[in-house]
């Protein structure tokens, strides 16, 4: 929950790196700690145990220097991964503003990265906060391992909201920046929006309301795509890399480094060979990116009541009355008798 | 009355504005004064220092309000397990110094810093009225709809916010 102090003129936002066990949730904050600027790095807190395990967080304060007058700050928080320590996992969670899913690349840690993704919606979800609403980035990390998956495969089985996505291998520091970049960007065009006026700003009004919209996270079902609807996740790719058709690739290596964004919308078909087309060119703009990749929305998930309508609703409302006349109808006969007189002349 | 504005509380940010936090700092100098403790730090449940008072320029206050509110967060979940709903008062006892944690609000906690220069049951007794007078204040909080004038983010923050990103974790 972002804290907006006037008095001290702060702005304070809390990230919290989520996944599980040893999928470096930990060395990515060492790595920011031991790269970031040293006027803008707190102390690097870890409550671990003697194995270095992490036992209840670890914790940098990251200040980003003056925006728009107020010392904006970001709170970096980590979680233990392990099973174990749903509980503190759960607590560190509580008013988080934004979150990193460090998922392990591994094939073998695949169903590990999806329980820990479960269990973020649900811990989530007990905090009152919604994960299709709160700014989310899901980090491949440990892409130089040799069981890694490809990233077609992970993007399949665990970018289910459609959020950003970005390759690392935190421990050579490769994919670390780029991450907690793009999630902060999120975090603040959020803020910006809830409380700002630069959305209002005439020249800009367009480019900055989307930017907000898409970077927010405060999509739903019309930015991110409900998990099982993978058909207009396919779409939303298709489009994507019909987009991207026209326009030159990067070196592979810039994106393995991490250098480049390797942000992506979700994909759901791994078994439809993808089209040899180059990723979008990179975007300098964090606050605008997400609003010009995030292809069209998919339509919002509709409930069943929400979807009878128009000439549904007409042949629904048909039935019903027809029903209730059958009814009425049966109902007379019993009461005036001739039912029985009716059924013995039968 | 207090009970429902601060269930309010709970459901909305706050947004401390600086009529506000003077407020709330002549609160934590007068409980200072009257119960001869070093330090105070006002934390949200999130972690983020509100204000403080007393000798606190030692301290490393991102770092303890983080600390102070898993504390108090771990302790919830524990006072849960035995059926309370929450214990409102923590203490921490060492050598020459020593923490009080008071829960204000069900929002905030307020982190007392003292030593034996005075007592525990000084620094608990005015705890509890700068509690009551905090707990008045953050329900004014709770009630305010509309922003005092000329404090609110700034027109060009989102642009300001893409070049301090830039900087920090290049371009």
């Amino acid at each position: 929950m972002v804290q907006i102090n006037f008095a001290r003129k702060e702005v304070n936002c809390k990230i919290v790196y989520y996944g599980c066990g040893l999928s470096g949730k930990t060395t990515n904050l060492e790595v920011v700690h031991e790269k970031a600027p040293s006027d803008r790095k707190g102390e690097l807190t870890s409550i671990a145990t003697e194995g270095d395990r992490t036992l209840f967080f670890d914790f940098m304060p990251l200040d980003l220097g003056k925006v728009g007058g107020m010392s904006t700050k970001f709170q970096l928080y980590t979680v233990p991964g392990q099973v174990y320590y749903n509980a503190t996992r759960k607590l560190v969670l509580q008013g988080a503003d934004g979150v990193v899913f460090v998922a392990d690349s591994q094939r073998s840690k695949l169903e590990e990265n999806i329980e820990s993704l479960k269990n973020l919606e649900e811990n989530l979800r007990e905090n009152g906060l919604d994960i299709r609403k709160i700014p989310l980035v899901i980090q491949y990390n440990k892409r130089d391992l040799p069981d890694a998956m490809p990233v077609e495969e992970l993007d399949e089985k665990l970018n289910w909201y459609g959020c950003p996505t970005f390759e690392a291998v935190a421990i050579r520091g490769e994919g670390v920046f780029p991450t907690l970049k793009k999630l902060s960007a999120m975090v603040l065009a959020k803020l910006n929006k809830e409380y700002g006026v630069g959305s209002r700003k005439p020249a800009r009004t367009e480019s900055r309301a989307q930017a907000a919209k898409a970077s927010s996270g405060e999509i739903s079902t019309s930015d991110r795509p409900a998990p099982t609807r993978k058909p207009a996740a396919k779409l939303q790719r298709q489009s994507a890399l019909e987009t991207a058709t026209a326009t030159a690739a990067p070196p592979a290596t810039e994106r393995r480094k991490g250098a480049a964004q390797t942000e992506r919308p979700a994909r759901s078909e791994p078994a439809r060979p993808p089209r040899r087309s180059p990723p979008p060119p990179r975007e300098r703009d964090p606050l605008r990116t997400a609003a010009r990749r995030r292809t069209p929305p998919p339509p919002p998930a509709r409930s069943p009541e929400t979807r009878r309508s128009g000439s549904g609703n007409a042949v629904f409302y048909a039935i019903y009355a027809l029903l209730a006349l059958v009814v009425i109808g049966v109902v007379y006969l019993l009461v005036s008798g001739k039912l029985n007189e009716w059924i013995a002349n039968l | 009355m207090i009970g429902k504005n601060s269930e309010q509380m709970r459901e909305t940010r706050l947004v401390f504005y600086r009529d506000d936090v003077d407020r709330i700092n002549d609160v934590l100098e007068e409980f200072l004064k009257l119960s001869g403790a070093k330090a105070n730090i006002l934390i949200d449940k999130e972690g983020h220092a509100v204000t403080q008072a007393g000798l606190t320029s030692s301290l490393n206050v991102d770092t303890l309000s983080a600390l102070v509110a898993a504390s108090f967060a771990a302790t919830r979940e524990m006072a849960r397990l035995l059926g309370e709903e929450e214990f409102t008062i923590l203490s921490h006892q060492g050598k020459n110094d020593h923490i009080q944690l008071t829960l204000i609000a069900d929002r905030c906690i307020l982190c007392t810093m003292f030593d034996d220069s005075t007592t525990v049951g000084m620094v608990r007794l005015y705890a509890a009225e700068a509690s009551k007078k905090l707990h008045r204040i953050f329900d004014t909080i709770a009630r305010r709809t509309e922003a005092p004038a000329g404090e609110s983010i700034a027109a060009d923050f989102g642009d300001q916010a893409e070049s301090a990103l830039d900087d920090v974790f290049g371009a």
